[in-house]
C-alpha cells in the first residue's frame, strides 16, 4: 500500500474513533443505573469554585465519564476476554468459569473475621438463647467444589470449621458441605437452587430434632427466565444465564410475612421482584433486617428463629411445614443489642444459625 | 490529567486535535498553550499557578542573561535563574527529607511540612534550566514571547513525565513545523503503542506486583516475581510515556527525543545509561559532568564526578536514602566497569555479559521499588531466603501461572525481537503488503483494547509522576 495512503487511513480511523466517541458520549442521555454492575452510576459533578480549587471537580468528572461511556458494558466484556482468553489468566478481577459455572475466588481465610463470628454467635446465645435447642451450619460457597480442583486459590474449609467447632460453644453443628455439590448452585449467582434444597431442608430439620419429610411433589414451581445472576454482571464473559425457579404451594402462598421495617405486610414470593436490580429478591424481598413468616395453615404453635445471610431467603419457606412462624434474622443488618425490642424469645422456639462461609470470612459484618 | 484515561482520550485529545487544526497557523500555539495549561490545571489546580510563575521566570531570566553578556555580572543572572529554578524544586519535594535528617542528626523536633508534590516539577524545571544554561552558553537564542516559552515548557505531551525536552530541540518547530499525514500516523503509531505499552503491558503487571506485595502468603518465589516484573513495569510505564509524548509531539509537528532503546539488553551498566532515560542521562552528561570536567581529568577527580552525578540522579528519583542508593549503587559500577569491568564485559560472550548486567539491574530495582531503605532490605532477605519463607506457596504459583502469558510478552517486547521481526518480514515483497494493510486494523484493535481496559477501570498508576 502507498504509504501516504496507509498514513491517510490510520489518521482517518484515529481520528474517527476519538471524535466518534466523544460526540456519542455527548450526546446519548446518562445512565443512572447498571444493571449488569449493580450499582448506581455516576452522574455529571456539579461545578462549584471549591470543587474546581480542590481538583475533586475533575476527579469525580474522571468517574462520571468512565461510568458513562458508550457501550460501557460490551467494552468490560471484550477486557474480561481479552484477559481470561486471549492472556490467559487464570481469573478476571478474581472471577473464574468452570463448566460453565461462574464462581468468585475467596481467598486468603480470615482467621479473624470467623472467630469474629463465632463470637457474636455465643453473644447472642448468652443474651438471649439459654435454654433454647439452638443449631448452627454453615453453607459451603461455590468455591468449595470449584477451586482448589481446579488451580484456584482456595480457602481452607476445614480450617475455617475447625475454628467455628471449637469457638461456638453449647450449640449444635449440622453439617451441609458433604450433602451439598455444585449442582445445587445457580451458573451465575453466588446463591443455591431452591428446588434442589429439599434434601437439605430435611438434613436441617432433621439436625434440629424434627422430622421433616417433604417431596417436590408437595409444591409447584414455577420458573423464570433469564436470571442474570450477581457474577454474570461482574464477570462481563460471556455465559448463559440461568432460570431461576420458586417451588410454592398454598401453604406458602397463605403465609404472611411481616416486615418489621417498614411495618408492613407481603408475601413470601414476590415475582415481580425479577425484574428488579437482583432477580433474587423474589424469595422474601431480599435483604431484609428482621422479617417474620405467619404460617396460616399451620396445625402446631412451634416457632423457628433463623439467624441467616441471604441463602436463608429460599431455604426458610421449605421450613413451613414444620412450623408456625418463623422469625428471620440478619445481623448484618440489625444490632445483636436491640432483638429483644422485636423478638419474644420467652416461649419455647428452635433456633439455628445459617450462614454461608463468604459471609463468615468478609469481614465483622454481624452486628 | 493522565493520557491513559478515558477523559485525556476521548474528550480531552479529540477537542485539542479538532481546534488545533481548524484554527489558521498563527494561533496554533495558542491553542496548544492554552489546552496545555488547562492539561495541568485539570491535574494540579493549585499548583498551575508555581508552574506559570516558573516559566515567568525561566523567560525573564533567559532575556537578563542575553542582556548581561559581556559584562562583569554576566553570570549573576545565570545563578539567579538555577536558585528561581532549583528553589521551588528544593522546597517541593526535598523539605521534609532535609527536617527528618536534621531531626535525625541534631536530635530536634522540627515539624514536617507535608506538603504535597506538584505533578512534573522534577521534568519541567530541568527543561527550564536547561533553557537558561543554553542561552547563557550561547547556544540558543533568546525567546522573548513568555507565550511562546510557557508553550514550550508546559506543552502536555511532555509536562508530567518527560521526556526532558531541551529548548534547542524544538526552538525551530515552536516558529514554523511541517503538519503532514505521514507526521500525524507516525504520531499515531507511537502514541497507540505507548498507550498499549502503558495499558496492557504496565498496569497489569502492575497488577501481579500489588497481589504479591499486598498478602500474607509471601515466598522467596514471590520476591523474585516481584523483582523480574518490576523493572518491567516501571519500563513499559515510562517508556510507554515516552512513546506517547513523542506520538503526540509529532501529530502537532514536534519532533521529540528518544527516551528509551531497549535498554534490559545491554551488555554493561554504561550501555543500560545510554538506553535508559536517555534525556534525563544526557541533561546530567552536560549540564552536570562535563562543566565539572568530564573524564578529561585525572582519574580520582573522574571518580569523584561520576559519584556526583549519580548521587543527584538517584536524588532526582526521590527524597529517601533508596533513592540515593540506588543512585551510588550505579556510580560504584559505572566506576568499576570504566576501571575494570568494561573490557572484561566487552571479552565475554554476549549473552552471559547480558545476563550479568540484567541481574545487577534487577538488583537495583529493588531499592527503587521500596519504600525507603528498610524495606529494601526486607526485600532483599525475602529474595535470599532469609526470612524463613517457603520457597513457594500456593498464591505465588497460583498468580505465576495466571500472568505467565504477560509475563512472557513483557520480556519478549522488552527485546528488539519484535521490531526486527517486522522488519524482517517488511523485506519480502508479500508479506511488506499483508503488514501494510494490516498496520490500520491493528492500531483500531489495539486502540479498542485498550479502551475496554480503561473502561474496566483497571489497576492505572503512573509511576514516573512521583518524580
Amino acid at each position: 500500500m502507498n504509504p501516504l495512503i496507509r498514513s491517510k487511513i490510520i489518521s482517518f480511523c484515529f481520528a474517527a474513533i476519538l471524535g466518534g466517541f466523544l460526540l456519542t458520549n455527548l450526546v446519548l442521555p446518562d445512565n443512572d443505573f447498571s444493571y449488569s454492575e449493580r450499582r448506581k452510576l455516576m452522574q455529571a459533578p456539579s461545578l462549584t469554585l471549591e470543587k474546581l480549587a480542590k481538583g475533586t471537580l475533575f476527579q469525580e468528572f474522571d468517574k462520571y465519564v468512565l461510568d458513562q461511556f458508550v457501550l460501557r458494558d460490551t467494552f468490560r466484556s471484550i477486557k474480561a476476554i481479552g484477559s481470561y482468553y486471549v492472556l490467559q489468566q487464570m481469573d478476571n478481577n478474581e472471577i473464574y468459569i468452570v463448566d460453565n459455572h461462574i464462581s468468585k475466588m475467596v481467598f486468603p481465610m480470615n482467621e479473624k473475621a470467623i472467630l469474629s463470628a463465632a463470637k457474636k454467635i455465643n453473644e447472642v446465645k448468652n443474651l438471649y438463647l439459654v435454654g433454647k435447642k439452638i443449631s448452627y451450619s454453615v453453607i459451603p460457597d461455590k468455591n468449595y467444589f470449584l477451586a482448589e480442583q481446579n488451580g484456584y486459590l482456595s480457602l481452607d474449609y476445614t480450617g475455617m470449621m475447625e475454628i467455628l467447632q471449637e469457638n461456638i460453644t453449647d450449640v449444635k453443628y449440622i453439617d451441609l458441605f458433604d450433602f451439598l455439590s455444585i449442582e445445587d448452585y445457580y451458573y451465575t449467582d453466588i446463591h443455591w437452587r431452591q428446588e434442589e434444597l429439599l434434601d437439605a431442608a430435611e438434613k436441617l430439620m432433621l439436625g434440629m430434632g424434627r422430622d421433616l419429610s417433604i417431596s417436590i411433589d408437595q409444591y409447584e414451581a414455577k420458573e423464570f427466565y433469564p436470571f442474570r445472576g450477581s457474577l454474570l454482571g461482574q464477570s462481563a464473559l460471556p455465559v448463559e444465564p440461568d432460570t431461576m425457579k420458586y417451588l410454592t404451594n398454598s401453604v406458602i402462598e397463605d403465609s404472611i410475612v411481616y416486615d418489621y421495617e417498614i411495618k408492613d405486610n407481603s408475601k413470601v414470593y414476590l415475582p415481580e421482584k425479577f425484574e428488579g436490580v437482583d432477580p433474587y429478591d423474589v424469595f422474601l424481598s431480599g435483604a431484609k433486617s428482621l422479617l417474620k413468616i405467619t404460617n396460616e395453615n399451620a396445625d402446631n404453635d412451634r416457632e423457628l428463629i433463623l439467624f441467616r445471610d441471604s441463602f436463608g431467603s429460599s431455604i426458610a419457606p421449605l421450613f413451613l411445614l414444620e412450623y408456625s412462624s418463623i422469625i428471620l434474622v440478619d445481623l448484618r443488618y440489625m444490632a445483636t443489642s436491640i432483638l429483644d425490642d422485636y423478638i419474644d424469645f420467652s416461649k419455647e422456639q428452635d433456633v439455628l444459625f445459617l450462614y454461608n462461609t463468604q459471609l463468615l470470612n468478609s469481614g465483622y459484618l454481624l452486628k | 490529567m493522565v493520557f491513559s484515561s478515558i477523559s485525556f482520550l476521548y474528550y480531552f485529545l479529540p477537542i485539542v486535535l479538532a481546534a488545533y487544526f481548524l484554527v489558521p497557523f498563527q494561533y496554533k500555539n495558542m491553542v496548544l498553550l492554552f489546552s496545555s495549561l488547562f492539561f495541568y490545571f485539570y491535574g494540579e489546580p493549585v499548583y498551575s499557578i508555581l508552574m506559570i510563575l516558573s516559566c515567568t521566570s525561566g523567560c525573564l531570566h533567559g532575556i537578563w542573561i542575553e542582556q548581561a553578556k559581556g559584562r562583569r555580572y554576566a553570570k549573576l543572572p545565570l545563578i539567579s535563574s538555577i536558585v528561581f529554578s532549583i528553589g521551588p524544586l528544593i522546597f517541593f519535594k526535598y523539605a521534609d527529607f532535609l527536617i527528618v535528617n536534621t531531626n535525625w542528626v541534631f536530635n530536634s523536633n522540627i515539624p514536617l511540612l507535608r506538603i504535597a508534590l506538584p505533578i512534573g516539577v522534577s521534568f519541567y524545571t530541568f527543561q527550564i534550566m536547561s533553557y537558561t544554561i543554553d542561552v547563557y552558553r550561547g547556544v540558543v537564542d533568546v525567546q522573548r514571547k513568555l507565550s511562546n516559552f510557557t508553550m514550550y515548557v508546559s506543552f502536555f505531551p511532555q509536562l508530567i513525565a518527560g521526556p526532558i525536552v531541551r529548548y534547542t530541540t524544538i526552538e525551530k518547530e515552536i516558529q514554523n513545523r511541517n503538519h503532514s499525514f505521514e507526521n500525524f500516523a507516525y504520531g499515531v503509531r507511537r502514541f497507540v503503542c505507548g498507550l498499549a505499552k502503558k495499558v496492557l503491558l504496565a498496569n497489569t503487571l502492575g497488577e501481579l506486583i500489588s497481589l504479591l506485595q499486598n498478602t500474607q502468603e509471601k515466598s522467596i518465589l514471590s520476591y523474585w516475581v516481584i523483582a523480574i516484573a518490576f523493572p518491567l513495569q516501571v519500563y513499559f510505564d515510562f517508556s510507554g510515556y515516552s512513546d506517547m509524548a513523542i506520538g503526540l509531539g509529532r501529530m502537532f509537528g514536534f519532533h521529540y527525543p528518544e527516551n528509551f532503546n531497549y535498554p534490559f539488553i545491554s551488555r554493561s551498566i554504561t550501555e543500560f545509561w545510554r538506553r535508559w532515560h536517555i534525556s534525563l542521562g544526557t541533561w546530567f552528561r552536560d549540564y552536570v559532568y562535563i562543566p565539572m570536567g568530564g573524564n578529561r581529568v585525572s582519574a580520582s577527580k573522574c571518580i569523584v564526578n561520576i559519584i556526583v552525578v549519580w548521587f543527584l540522579t538517584g536524588f532526582w528519583h526521590g527524597a529517601e536514602w533508596n533513592f540515593v542508593l540506588w543512585g551510588l549503587y550505579f556510580a560504584l559500577f559505572l566506576v568499576l566497569e570504566k576501571l575494570i569491568l568494561k573490557s572484561l564485559l566487552d571479552k565475554m560472550p554476549g549473552i552471559f555479559a547480558r545476563m550479568i548486567t540484567l541481574f545487577f539491574i534487577l538488583i537495583s530495582f529493588v531499592l527503587f521499588n521500596a519504600d525507603g531503605v528498610g524495606e529494601s532490605l526486607v526485600s532483599f532477605k525475602g529474595m535470599f531466603g532469609l526470612l524463613n519463607l517457603p520457597y513457594s506457596n500456593p498464591h505465588t504459583l497460583y498468580y505465576l501461572k495466571s500472568y505467565s502469558v504477560i509475563l512472557a510478552i513483557s520480556v519478549t517486547a522488552a527485546t528488539p525481537l519484535f521490531s526486527m521481526l517486522l522488519e524482517r518480514l517488511k523485506g519480502f515483497k508479500r508479506s511488506e503488503r499483508v503488514i501494510s494493510l494490516m498496520e490500520p486494523l491493528v492500531q483500531v484493535l489495539l486502540l479498542l483494547m485498550i479502551t475496554a481496559y480503561l473502561v474496566d477501570d483497571s489497576f492505572n498508576p503512573f509511576i514516573y509522576f512521583r518524580f
